[in-house]
């Protein structure tokens, strides 16, 4: 079987997957969706050597994957809305749809296998982006720019858990300066993302005003670099006690951080500073206890609706906007004198040293940059959800943002990133969804009944598990690695091979 | 600044470990811009004195001064930063970085970008970047490795480019005084003689001070000025090669009281590894 067959059917079966579980309703985002996958990966496993080879294997992979969407639609159609009892639209209607939908995956698998060939050859390079996948990103720009207006057209109603599940990768991708660049293991990550959210919280809302009549209601787009900077001092003060220890001991000091810092949200409502008889303050509520801090003013910029929460794309905007200039920032970072002393303290501690490193100075900005992005993603979600909660911040997230780096490739940007859309949409889309799925199906049939008590939903640690070990066993470097730890991880298996220039920029 | 005779000068230097003494109040100068090499059997202490002088270990007594200044008690990084630049008797390379990135990361002490100037990548950054990188290009070129391998991961280069790497690193943090812990272990006679050379390049032509820890007796002789001979701990002769091929206590250090009555002259001590 080709390449290119097999990934149209990979990427078939995913947009069968999604069809089945989210309705017919959904077919057209599968397409995208499939269309999208096949072309990437086609394109990248192409024999070919030309741009049409490239476009021709994208194409029959789309291709096939846009026949299992079809027989998707008409599997969903004939055997599942009838049970779930659903008054479908007429078969006709279907299977237009499901030949639209395959019309645009080819579409879209062509043009990622076309771009594929372009890359590095189109003037699109500039210094932000490399070369070598101006061409991809290009089209992924425009699929990323397109998914709202289109979630909207088609009802989909996923962008709100997309907005979530963006704000665990820009943690992700924060967290990967500590772990995968610095290589060192923070478990409490969570602490400098509910540190950003509660500066958000306290700088642009009426909590403060309300207690001490002085109100300081700044504005969204400063308190922004505030609540990173917080974040960062704050990895600052956690880490100098902490970084001069080693391996183990920091994974456990930090995990305790992790712990502490919600505690302490929860807890500052009550908040009583005694010097002596002279009381400074008095049972002062900081934090807002349990029920935490809300609402929150939303950012203003003129042209934008913030302030109307039931449309949700200017928040998915200004979210790839934050994470795009975080990319950004993190590229600079590692192709930088810092990032290369990371690296080097990640190798061999005594080795960098001895090339003139100050190892606890370079972990302590280590620790302090990882803080500063988790900031950016606490000041975006506290604005987000209107609020900061003290439950929103405990050990799962710490958990899950590390699961992400991990399951993506330590060290990889892009692999985090993939990591982080793997895990998050699993968790908050396709669970969920698949919980209702067969809560629909158990109720509109006697028979599966027992479906009922099924619910995937509470399986998530589990399943969170069970795809860790099999990663260990199965990949350890991660779905998309970074270059250097496959080859550190596959020692022996393969000649390495040489990395692409990093040099380049 | 004052300028020294003696780029190194060590005074009753002493480190002890629990009970042992590793190195036992060995004095010790290095003239500016010499080559001098420290030989001695296994376990005399010769990479306990290195590991004092480059930071690793802090001396239980005695004077370290490295070009006026006292080195003794510094931690790694800030020797570094004085001006002794190292390898390694194990090779250590940054194994999954390229050879590019190895030479830049030697540079680190010699470069000021402050995390702000990286984030916002001002002006003076870049400039400073591709200036480091021309220069750790011709330093690959320099030490044989060639700057058309730069890209190459460190740890897929041959056994004698890796040791010709972590020299090309060594340099890179613009040492005056460079510091080689065996460099040349491992290597067959021809990849011996073309790092021999290099050594003697990078006095002349950089005015760079040399200090060899070397088992290689040939490597010793050939390009040492001046030679210090440890054993237990204690520096039991110094001089040029001539002087310490024939001192006697030298003999019996290598090969044993016996061989010291019957091998007079002619007879080198013998390569240990």
């Amino acid at each position: 079987m080709s390449n290119a067959v097999k990934v149209g059917l990979w990427s078939g079966l995913l947009g069968l997957f999604i069809v089945i579980l989210f309705s017919g309703r959904s077919i057209l985002m599968a397409g995208i969706i499939a269309g999208v996958f096949a072309g990437l990966l086609a394109g990248a496993r192409t024999d070919g050597t030309t741009m049409r080879d490239g476009m021709r294997d994208a194409a029959i992979a789309a291709g096939v994957a846009g026949v299992l969407l079809l027989l998707s639609n008409l599997i969903r159609h004939l055997l599942i809305d009838s049970l779930v009892a659903q008054t479908p639209p007429s078969l006709i209607d279907q299977i237009l749809v499901g030949l639209l939908a395959a019309a645009i995956a080819v579409v879209i698998g062509v043009a990622f296998g076309a771009a594929h060939f372009l890359n590095g050859r189109v003037g699109l390079a500039s210094a932000r982006v490399p070369a070598s996948s101006a061409a991809t990103w290009a089209l992924l720009g425009l699929v990323i720019a397109a998914y709202p207006f289109l979630d909207q057209a088609i009802q989909l109603g996923w962008i709100g858990i997309v907005i979530t599940s963006l704000v665990f990768i820009l943690l992700a991708m924060g967290l990967n300066v500590v772990v995968g660049y610095a290589g060192l293991l923070d478990l409490g990550y969570a602490a400098f993302f509910a540190i950003g959210a509660y500066t958000v919280a306290l700088l642009s809302s009426d909590h403060l005003g309300g207690q001490t009549g002085v109100s300081i209601r700044l504005s969204f787009w400063l308190v922004l670099w505030i609540a990173a900077a917080m974040a960062a001092i704050f990895g600052l003060i956690l880490g100098s006690p902490t970084l001069p220890l080693r391996g183990d001991y920091l994974a456990i000091v930090t995990l305790g951080f992790g712990e502490i810092v919600p505690i302490v949200f929860r807890n500052l409502d009550r908040l009583t500073i005694k010097i002596g008889d002279w009381v400074l303050v008095k049972n002062f509520n900081l934090t807002g206890g349990e029920p935490g801090i809300s609402p929150i003013d939303p950012p203003v910029l003129p042209g934008l609706n913030f302030a109307d929460r039931t449309d949700q794309r200017p928040w998915y905007f200004l979210l790839i906007a934050i994470i795009i200039l975080s990319m950004i920032l993190i590229n600079r970072l590692r192709a930088s004198r810092l990032g290369r002393a990371w690296m080097a303290m990640r190798e061999d501690e005594l080795a960098a040293a001895s090339m003139g490193i100050n190892i606890v100075q370079t972990k302590l900005l280590a620790f302090s940059m990882g803080a500063f992005f988790s900031g950016f993603g606490g000041a975006f979600f506290a604005a987000f959800v209107s609020g900061a909660f003290p439950s929103s911040f405990d050990f799962s997230v710490s958990v899950i943002v590390l699961c992400m780096v991990i399951l993506g490739g330590l060290g990889n940007v892009t692999g985090v990133i993939v990591g982080g859309l793997v895990i998050e949409l699993s968790d908050r889309l396709f669970l969920p969804q698949m919980s209702l799925f067969l809560q629909d199906l158990a109720k509109a049939n006697p028979t599966l009944e027992w479906l009922q008590r099924f619910d995937p939903n509470l399986y998530r640690f589990g399943l969170f598990g069970l795809v860790l070990v099999m990663m260990m066993q199965l990949r350890p470097e991660g779905l998309l690695p970074n270059a250097r730890r496959r080859a550190e991880l596959h020692e022996g298996d393969e000649p390495a091979e040489p990395v692409p220039t990093a040099t380049a920029s | 600044m004052a300028v020294t005779p003696n780029i190194l000068e060590a005074a009753a230097v002493t480190k002890q470990f629990g009970g042992l003494t590793a190195v036992n109040s060995v004095d010790f100068v290095i003239e500016r811009g010499s080559i001098c090499s420290v030989i001695g059997p296994n376990g005399a202490g010769k990479t306990t004195f290195f590991n004092m002088i480059t930071g690793v270990y802090t001396p239980t007594s005695g004077s370290l001064f490295f070009d006026g200044q006292s080195i003794a008690g510094l931690k790694p990084d800030q020797v570094t930063a004085s001006g002794i630049g190292r390898t390694f008797q194990n090779i250590r390379l940054f194994n999954n970085m390229t050879a590019l990135e190895n030479v830049l990361v030697g540079m680190h002490a010699r470069l000021h970008a402050n995390l702000f100037g990286i984030l916002i990548r001002s002006n003076k950054v870049k400039a400073e970047e591709t200036r480091a990188r021309r220069t750790a290009l011709d330093l690959l070129d320099y030490v044989g490795i060639g700057s058309e391998r730069a890209n190459e991961m460190s740890k897929n280069l041959p056994y004698g480019d890796q040791r010709r790497l972590e020299v090309a690193r060594a340099l890179a943090t613009d040492p005056k005084l460079l510091l080689l812990d065996e460099p040349t272990a491992g290597m067959n006679p021809q990849e011996t003689a073309v790092l021999t050379k290099l050594i003697r390049q990078i006095r002349d032509e950089r005015n760079i001070t040399v200090l060899l820890i070397e088992h290689d007796m040939k490597v010793v002789m050939d390009i040492s000025e001046r030679i210090t001979v440890l054993d237990r701990g204690i520096k039991i002769a110094e001089g040029n090669p001539e002087q310490v091929r024939t001192n006697e206590q030298v003999i019996e250090a290598y090969l044993g009281r016996g061989a010291a009555a019957h091998g007079k002259g002619g007879r080198r001590p013998a390569t240990s590894q």
